[in-house]
């Protein structure tokens, strides 16, 4: 198809005088109020990207999990070419400007964003280097100098937007700050990114009504810019927002830059009204530069190397279309792989003479719309600004501080989450009432030995088995924010894992409650006052054990599927450990020493031992009637091996072994998140 | 129904002569205000109309575009002119044909609809995907016949050269996601359609390829065809590829008409498109409602309004209800231009729907793998840590015994779970497209997939069987171990006919598998005797036990094992009355746990594979609940 056709059109009187015809009047007005509330004061940022090469092997990026998938062996992870993704790229930008990177799928943005952020994986830096103000660009110094929003919010959903920005604050600003100041940098925040009539609203996610999708964007914005940063990075903040939405955030976006920051974004696909409002514009494909300068001259340029852009055609579409690399067929591609290859070396041609590579209309030598509209900004610091300097770090909130407000935040959210916690508490009352009548004691009659030992058993390993199931669904919900927020350098592993160990405890007591107490009764257990609580104590100890196994394969272990498989193999391994479907003492020496790691064992002998020392049962056998006492019972299931504190004490012992292996994986294991297979 | 007898004359009577009018469709939903839990505005209604008075009429070899910001109800549109629009509420209007108005059971004939999903088995090749579908719609035809059509479809969409890949899914590779939508499209060249209707073709393509559809799909309008599309962001490439334009703007149809009318059209309403803008874009803004503020809304809406009725002042306009109109009146001269299909009987549709299920499952590597190892993992798993059986009450002879039946009931079921849960819904997404298209209905498809599990299932329990029954040490009779595989092949595969039925009526299978999981322990606990006496159990459990499979099949497998095994206790024969070893043989213990269960034994299994045709007719039930469901 020739895409340079133009529609031609005759022009004609208007026929419908009754519609208005106001032409001026624009399609998106944008919000009134255009005064900035929150500028940055600090030291003006310079981002420059010097003459850079990077090359990525496809095959390494491919997490190993999927390739085990594919059948695919360890040794043959490796193998696979190294392709270029950056070519010989140049970039300078300073604070007031915003450059938006375009192209077309895989032309490079996300990894151009991923190297500046030192963020890239699999990949490796050929030649050239990335400068923030001078400074070679490292993972501490964009820790200090630059914001990365990313494609995906990462919020907690219950949460509402003043909430969640108020714990960030709490968690990101000096400690010098005062509660008042940071009241008051959260509120510049939220009138800055126009945020104030849905500031009490719910976050929200895709299952839970909130806020809407532009203003959870914005969200997102609004928690990087509140530790007030020279620099943005904005990985295609527009992309799934209506035209209307995405609009206004562009021009949020542009209003920032105009408050002195230095503001950075991937775009895909930009509509026309959204292409005209940015400063600048580098344009990219398959890793080379096409066209970098000012956004309204991109046309201009592109007519003077022989591309004009037809009438009625949004040019970021034209040129991103006439640039990109086309793969239905050899011929096409290597067609139109030249053509991008002449275009790149064109523009390297006609910039090479400037030092900021950008290109500019020759005959005026017009300036970048950046440095004047900054200089207007009436400088009038609300308060002292971040400095991007070294020490500033050690003001930073510390361990106990993180750990208070992280825990603060997971209760707030947890317990917004009215629905879950019913449909848990439904599901804990369900089952209890469940196995209760179907061991109810008919008449007072007690239990058959057979029936108790199987009740006792049943009760310590049904609840883990559900228990199991949801920790590492929420544990794998959460991975993504839990690992962005690390990277940030937002809080350290240490106060997020008390955190999240002793935010946990509410709803595990109120889940063992709910659970185990029902049953107690119904089946008409031993009456002892001592018995009751000891059978609870126990029972909350298994659970636990199981929850906190889970966290640490949730937190080991890369996607929701092998870490739910791998802890219901565990699961099944101590259950078959546990003494009740196969007699301890048949044990071969392998599965006999794993069940003294088997908390289902512990937890059944302890409830053994409380539910039958005291008690003599009577059977019958051939009309005579036999008395057994309770401690026979315990000893024909090798229950007795251990005395009852021995039992506390081992369960306690391997909760908190899984705490430590939880602890230890949250550390040393990256909790990046892929949630979808 | 009775559209072809001879397929080729009337091709050529309908040459150029196919006409579609839409005239004045409406579409209004009563929904509830609130969520359940506020009653007081549950119990309000309000009524919300999704589209109002839409009219538009097209002629064959043309190619119409509709635009519109989402939630415009571009889908609904095509919904409401492919009769696929639910019950849910009321549709107005009315929907004619070559001047004659269409019946309910007419629309699935007559129009083919490709979805903005393609769901396609991802193991098949693409030849072999278009021709099983020639096979289910045009099964009269002679192998040739369709042999022919399939490879004429493939070069009129250009797919000739991926001809032999395979479509490929999630994880591997196949063909491109442009190839795949074109094989969807292909999927419904093959009946021949004279109208086709697509959901947002271009969605999640790159601009090339999306380009590249769009301009494949004019080529087919040309090809004397209507082609009706929606779409979101079209490149200003397309615009005149389009015959047709249509906008749409909180259900109402701001504009229609061709590409040269709507520049004008808007020039003269003083809208006119600036330069460097995509005029798609340009105009769908101009007609959308802002709804950020309540001032924002009121003017856009004025502005939508006072569009659409110069809209409806416009010479386009009155041309259109004219040429409705006029077909109306001649409606005698022409036939509705049915797809063409000549239905095949129900039986060699199942037969087709099996052959390309094995297919699909054929080339699955991982999934024939997951079928036939999971239960040999678990067996080995068991084996790993009971190794052998002994026959010392003292230990565990009992206890050991009744652990091993209670896990192959448990274990096999959980596997039969687990499979259905991995394999199923991407096949149930398939049946339900296609059933929608009129190719077969939901249960055959859901049959074929029960009798294509069969042998796995088979041959899954066998190697489970064969390899924890030696080692372990149970009853060593060859017919024995016959009788072990057979109470163990139902479990398993009621485990995943269960899940199969839940699959029918609840869509998301992570809450399926942990309902069906805990509904299999449900079982276990009531029916198996194993952790709870039957006789002991509260009467409303005693009668619960009766309709699991757990009873019957745990019931078999106690006395299989223990009929006339000989206990020691403490190492010498024991003589009974000892309070530690309650019995001396495994007669006793039958007969304490389970009475009467010797002579019940050819009842037992009569009643546990009575439950697997109930069972499947279970599922057949579900999946016409389904029908209901899912009809939206």
């Amino acid at each position: 198809m020739d895409p340079s056709a133009g529609i031609e059109l005759t022009k004609r009187p208007r026929r419908f005088p009754s519609v208005r015809s106001d032409v001026k009047d624009d399609l998106f007005v944008p919000e009134e109020d255009n005064s900035l509330y929150f500028t940055y004061s600090g030291a003006p940022n310079v981002l420059e990207v010097k003459d850079l090469c990077y090359q990525v092997n496809l095959n390494a990026q491919i997490p190993w999990y999927e390739k085990l998938a594919e059948f695919k062996m360890p040794w043959e992870w490796n193998k696979g070419d190294q392709t270029t993704a950056m070519a010989s790229l140049n970039l300078k930008v300073t604070s007031g400007q915003m450059l938006a990177v375009i192209g077309n799928s895989g032309c490079g943005r996300t990894t151009l964003l991923d190297i500046i952020t030192c963020k890239d994986e699999g990949g490796k830096i050929k030649s050239g280097q990335i400068l923030i103000n001078g400074k070679l660009a490292s993972k501490q110094l964009v820790k200090k100098s630059v914001a990365h929003v990313r494609q995906d919010d990462q919020l907690l959903p219950h949460l509402t937007v003043r909430e969640t920005l108020s714990f960030i604050a709490k968690l990101r600003l000096p400690r010098s700050y005062s509660e008042q100041q940071r009241q008051k940098r959260v509120e510049d925040v939220i009138a800055e990114l126009r945020l104030r009539q849905c500031a009490n609203t719910k976050v929200g996610n895709a299952y839970t009504r909130g806020v809407s999708g532009g203003e959870r964007r914005r969200v997102s914005i609004a928690v990087q810019l509140l530790w007030n940063p020279g620099i943005l990075i904005l990985d295609e903040p527009t992309s799934g927002l209506d035209s209307f939405t995405a609009h206004n955030l562009v021009i949020t976006l542009s209003r920032l830059a105009r408050g002195n920051r230095l503001v950075l974004l991937s775009i895909h696909q930009p509509r026309s009204d959204i292409f005209q409002l940015f400063d600048l514009v580098l344009l990219l494909s398959s890793g080379a530069t096409i066209y970098s300068g000012t956004a309204k001259d991109m046309v201009q340029y592109f007519t003077s190397i022989g591309y004009p852009c037809p009438r009625y055609s949004n040019p970021a579409d034209f040129y991103v279309d006439l640039t990109s690399v086309n793969y239905h067929s050899k011929e096409e591609e290597g067609e139109t792989l030249e053509r991008t290859r002449s275009l790149a070396e064109i523009f390297g041609e006609k910039v090479k003479d400037f030092n900021d590579f950008l290109w500019k209309v020759n005959d005026e030598n017009r300036e970048l719309p950046s440095s004047e509209t900054s200089v207007n900004i009436p400088t009038t610091p609300l308060e002292k600004a971040i400095k991007i300097d070294g020490n500033e770090v050690d003001e930073l909130p510390k361990g106990l501080h993180q750990f208070a407000v992280l825990l603060n935040r997971h209760v707030s959210n947890d317990f917004r989450d009215l629905s879950t916690l019913l449909i848990h508490g439904f599901e804990a009352v369900l089952m209890a009432l469940l196995i209760g009548f179907l061991y109810y004691g008919l008449g007072g009659n007690q239990l058959s030995i057979q029936d108790t030992i199987a009740l006792l058993f049943m009760k310590g390993s049904l609840t883990p088995f559900a228990i199991i199931l949801d920790v590492v669904a929420k544990c794998h919900s959460e991975r993504a924010m839990l690992f962005h927020e690390l990277e940030d350098g937002l809080y350290s592993v240490t106060p997020y894992f008390f955190a999240k160990v002793i935010g946990e405890l509410p709803e595990h007591m109120a889940f063992v409650v709910f659970y185990s107490v029902p049953i107690y009764w119904l089946a008409n257990l031993n009456p002892g006052v001592d018995c009751f609580f000891l059978n609870f104590f126990l029972m909350w100890l298994v659970v636990y054990c199981s929850r906190a196994m889970a966290l640490w394969m949730s937190a080991l272990l890369p996607t929701l599927q092998i870490s739910s498989f791998m802890s219901n193999a565990l699961f099944t391994a101590a259950y078959l450990t546990g003494g009740f479907i196969i007699r301890l003492d048949t044990l071969w020496a392998v599965p006999f020493w794993i069940s003294f790691v088997s908390f289902l064992r512990w937890g059944f002998a302890g409830v053994m031992q409380v539910q039958f020392t005291n008690l003599t049962y009577q059977i019958n056998i051939r009309n005579i009637t036999i008395d057994i006492p309770g401690k026979v019972i315990i000893q024909s299931l090798d229950s007795d091996a251990y005395p009852l504190y021995a039992s506390f004490l081992v369960l306690i012992g391997i909760s908190a072994g899984f705490l430590v292996l939880y602890y230890l994986s949250l550390r040393f294991v990256k909790q990046k998140s892929s949630q979808d297979w | 129904m009775d559209g072809g007898e001879d397929p080729s004359t009337m091709t050529k009577e309908r040459e150029s002569s196919c006409s579609i009018s839409v005239h004045n469709v409406s579409y209004t939903v009563r929904e509830r205000v609130g969520p359940w839990w506020d009653v007081q505005s549950y119990y309000n209604k309000w009524t919300r109309q999704i589209l109002r008075d839409v009219s538009f009429y097209m002629e064959s070899g043309q190619i119409m575009a509709i635009l519109g910001n989402s939630g415009s109800g571009k889908t609904t549109l095509l919904d409401a002119i492919s009769g696929r629009i639910g019950y849910k509420g009321t549709l107005l209007g009315e929907v004619y044909v070559n001047g004659s108005q269409l019946k309910k059971e007419q629309f699935q004939d007559c129009f083919s609809y490709v979805l903005q999903h393609d769901s396609l088995l991802p193991y098949l090749t693409v030849r072999e995907t278009l021709t099983y579908t020639a096979m289910l719609a045009l099964q009269k035809h002679s192998k040739e016949a369709i042999k022919k059509k399939v490879e004429s479809v493939m070069v009129e969409l250009s797919l000739t050269h991926v001809a032999d890949t395979v479509i490929g899914g999630r994880i591997f590779n196949g063909i491109s996601k442009g190839e795949r939508r074109r094989v969807s499209i292909a999927a419904q060249l093959i009946q021949d359609p004279k109208i086709i209707l697509l959901d947002e073709p271009t969605t999640g393509l790159d601009s090339m390829t999306a380009n590249h559809i769009v301009l494949l799909l004019s080529q087919l309008a040309r090809k004397d065809r209507i082609v009706i599309i929606s779409i979101h962001q079209p490149r200003s490439e397309l615009f005149r590829l389009f015959d047709r334009i249509a906008i749409m703007s909180c259900g109402e149809l701001v504009f229609c008409g061709n590409p040269e009318e709507m520049i004008s059209f808007f020039d003269d309403c003083g809208y006119e498109c600036p330069e460097h803008s995509n005029p798609f874009d340009f105009f769908v803004d101009l007609t959308s409602v802002d709804t950020r503020t309540k001032e924002r809304e009121i003017e856009t809406y004025s502005r939508v309004h006072a569009i659409v009725g110069a809209y409806r002042d416009s010479d386009q306009f009155q041309n259109t209800l004219e040429y409705i109109n006029s077909c109306k009146k001649s409606k005698e001269q022409r036939i509705i231009p049915f797809k063409q299909k000549e239905t095949p009987s129900e039986i060699s549709k199942l037969l087709v729907l099996f052959r390309r299920t094995v297919r699909n499952l054929s080339r699955n590597k991982s999934g024939i793998i997951m079928r036939l190892s999971q239960n040999v993992i678990f067996a080995l798993f068991i084996v790993f840590f009971l190794i052998r059986l002994n026959n010392d009450i003292l230990k565990g002879a009992v206890q050991d015994r009744v652990g091993v039946v209670y896990q192959c009931l448990g274990g096999t079921s959980y596997t039969g779970l687990l499979n259905a849960v991995a394999l199923f819904p991407a096949l149930r997404a398939i049946g339900d497209q296609e059933s929608k298209d009129g190719l077969y209905q939901k249960w055959q498809m859901l049959l074929a997939y029960i009798l294509h599990i069969l042998p796995f299932s088979i041959l899954s329990v066998v190697l489970f069987g064969a390899s924890i029954y030696w080692i372990v040490g149970l009853n060593p009779e060859i017919t024995r171990f016959g009788c072990f595989l057979a109470a163990t092949l139902v479990p398993h595969l009621m485990g995943e006919l269960l899940t199969l039925a839940v699959l029918g009526v609840v869509n998301n299978p992570n809450i399926v598998s942990a309902g069906v999981a805990l509904l299999n322990i449900a079982g276990i606990l009531i029916g198996s005797g194993v952790l709870r006496s039957l006789q002991e159990m509260p009467r409303v459990f005693q009668f619960i036990s009766y309709i699991t499979y757990q009873r019957y099949s745990c019931e078999i497998l106690v006395v299989n094992e223990f009929y006339d095994l000989q206990f020691t206790c403490g190492g010498q024969n024991s003589t009974g009355g000892n309070a530690q070893c309650p019995f001396t043989n495994g007669n006793e213990f039958i007969e304490t746990s389970y009475p009467g269960a010797l002579s019940r034994i050819t009842f037992d299994f009569l009643m546990l594979y009575a439950f697997l045709p109930v069972m499947i007719i279970g599922c057949i039930i579900s999946f016409k609940i389904r029908d209901i469901l899912v009809r939206r």
